[in-house]
């Protein structure tokens, strides 16, 4: 933990298959010093496979996997020195807190007074001192989740993961855990490949993200532009993208939709033709008639509080969902006359 | 407690009542004496049968061979059982895992006496060991009447409870466990020795001691391939009551077994104690 090391991970053509069964089908990626990576996908996408051949619980069929432009492909995992922060935590059940803590740097020879000193600065780190000579039995979710991250980064390994890291937590914890995890990984400046099948822990966490489908990388890129610029339905769908709106690509920036040209539009991968729209529920606007891009009639109000949702039937019979933070003016009512407007620069055309 | 409580548990006082009836009129019997000459044996009650065991040196020399043949047994159980529940436990291969499975219940399945006189075909004068030896010119090896034979033949009995048992418990320790350990740079080795093996020491020793109580008791083994040779607690009762008719005497030699199956058991229950206090966490 005094010195920040920090490596940089290259993944090249990384495949395997059980039988049959493609878990991981050449994947390329590589992961900046000090960069969070997240693997998004459903479970069966592949990403956990791709995590155990980073640790070396999993050996690939083909490919290679390399730290600091060494290959690590033939190290045991006990050399690799990849931290993981396991699903369930993994805390050795007959160690106390300090043991658990403590058993890396023993594995490593680190001398007692050393260690001892480490162990110390790693409670205080993640905030649990008072509990060190307790039973993982003891301890509640929150803590566990603090002892396997002070048992992981006490090491002061050359990479971090994390496996579902917040999966086994309750949502207030979750979002507690998710600043801390964040701020202690840029403190140590470790270099982190998570898992995850929740868009949000992934995007609230990470600086850029790989969503993975059937064992391939569907696209990679940073949290916003993951959740802004879906390339494909799938990762629109997986990211909870709620308007998928049939229109048609006029090529360039420029798409139609419900007879009206949108200019500004992303549309990296598609052809012109009919294709499909992908824009959040936030990236909408509702107006009053004839102020915004497209007319159309409110068919639903719900409130959540802080905001608002519509769902408006526009001309052709579509409807759009759309979120909008609750402003001073009473929301729009059931069946009133409105027109939207759609922030072009959030829509994006999805490859076919 | 209400009558729902009494009404389920009625059965099992039945059956303890009745085993504890056997017990006394056993008990009871052990302290009877024989009139020599026949098989009638009358009162008043004397301890007479027991001071007599108590001399006997071939009654003490059947106690420590029952010990010092299930000590072996029990060790042997643990050196080929565990790596086998081990591998029943871990393995990702399907087909491993059922052709073992399958050989250890095709074991439990088939009787006593049948197994008994398969280890006979296999280690006999002319079984097929021998025939094997001779087919490449070595000696003839004595395999049966002694203490080997009744050593692989009730290891053979035992083992399958010691695995399953051991399988069941090594089951609920999570394989991530042993991953986070070389996670943390313990070799594979390492890996077992700091997480593995204390964790499943409770379940090794329920293991261990239900194979060291079954081969205290094993008697058709030790009776069908020790060849009158081998004398063990079991054997020796049944010699009693066969050679002599002395009911009392067999009677008082089974209580003796009786209660040093009790001191075993109290002696390994404590020893679990200790472990599961030391190495699981909580008091199993």
């Amino acid at each position: 933990m005094s010195t920040p090391s920090s490596s940089r991970l290259e993944i090249d053509g990384v495949a395997k298959a059980y039988g049959a069964v493609k878990a991981v089908e050449s994947v390329s990626l590589a992961v900046e010093p000090g960069e969070v990576l997240a693997l998004l996908g459903p479970s069966g996408c592949g990403k956990t496979t791709l995590l155990q051949s980073i640790a070396g619980f999993v050996v690939p069929d083909a490919g290679d996997i390399r730290l600091d432009g060494a290959s690590i492909l033939v190290t045991p995992p006990e050399k690799r020195r990849t931290a993981m922060l396991f699903q369930q935590y993994a805390l050795f059940p007959h160690m106390s807190v300090r043991d658990n803590i403590g058993f890396g740097l023993r594995m490593a020879r680190v001398p007692k007074v050393e260690a001892a000193r480490r162990i110390e600065q790693a409670l205080a780190l993640v905030r649990i001192t008072q509990l060190a000579e307790r039973r993982p039995a003891q301890l509640s979710g929150g803590q566990r989740q603090r002892v396997a991250l002070a048992r992981a980064v006490v090491t002061e390994p050359r990479l971090l993961l994390l496996d579902e890291p917040l999966g086994a937590l309750d949502q207030n914890l979750r979002e507690e855990m998710q600043v801390e995890l964040r701020k202690l990984q840029r403190n140590l400046g470790l270099t982190t490949v998570m898992v995850t099948h929740d868009q949000r822990e992934a995007i609230v966490l990470s600086d850029r993200i790989a969503v993975m489908k059937e064992g391939r990388i569907e696209q990679i890129g940073t949290p916003l532009d993951i959740h802004d610029h879906p390339r494909t339905h799938y990762v629109a769908t997986f990211t909870g993208v709620e308007n998928l709106l049939p229109g048609r690509f006029h090529g360039e920036d420029v798409v139609e939709l419900a007879g009206q040209r949108i200019v500004g539009v992303q549309a990296s991968a598609a052809k012109p033709g009919a294709v499909t729209l992908a824009i959040r529920s936030e990236a909408i606007t509702v107006l009053p008639p004839g102020q915004g891009d497209i007319e159309g009639t409110i068919g639903f109000v719900q409130m959540l509080g802080a905001s608002v949702r519509y769902e408006v039937a526009i001309a052709t019979g579509l409807t759009v969902t759309v979120t909008e933070v609750r402003r001073d003016a009473p929301p729009f009512e059931l069946g009133a006359a409105v027109s939207i407007r759609l922030a072009a620069s959030r829509c994006s055309v999805l490859a076919s | 407690m209400s009558r729902a409580t009494i009404l389920l548990m009625l059965p099992a006082l039945l059956v303890l009542t009745l085993f504890g009836v056997v017990l006394a009129s056993f008990a009871s019997v052990s302290l009877m004496v024989l009139d020599p000459g026949s098989a009638v044996f009358h009162g008043p009650p004397t301890l007479a049968n027991y001071t007599r065991l108590l001399g006997s040196e071939g009654a003490w020399r059947a106690v420590l061979t029952t010990l010092r043949l299930s000590a072996e047994i029990t060790v042997l159980c643990v050196l080929f059982g565990y790596p086998l529940a081990r591998v029943l436990a871990r393995s990702h291969s399907r087909s491993l895992r059922r052709v073992i499975l399958f050989c250890l219940v095709a074991t439990f399945l088939s009787g006593g006496v049948t197994r008994a006189y398969a280890w006979l075909i296999i280690l006999g004068n002319q079984g097929l060991i021998n025939q094997g030896l001779r087919a490449v010119g070595l000696p003839r090896a004595a395999l049966i009447n002694n203490e080997f034979a009744v050593v692989v033949s009730v290891l053979n009995f035992v083992l399958p409870f010691f695995v399953l048992t051991l399988f069941g418990a090594l089951r609920t320790i999570p394989e991530q466990l042993e991953h986070a350990a070389r996670n943390l740079g313990a070799s594979r080795l390492r890996s077992f020795v700091s997480v593995t093996l204390p964790l499943s020491l409770p379940g090794l020793a329920a293991a261990t001691s239900l194979c060291f109580a079954l081969s205290l008791g094993a008697f058709l083994f030790p009776q069908m391939l020790g060849g009158g040779r081998v004398h063990v607690l079991a054997t020796a009762i049944y010699d009693r009551i066969q050679a002599s008719y002395d009911i009392p005497s067999a009677a008082a030699l089974a209580v003796l077994f009786f209660l040093l199956v009790l001191l075993m058991l109290a002696v390994v229950g404590g020893l679990r104690r200790l472990v599961a206090v030391r190495f699981a966490g909580e008091a199993a």
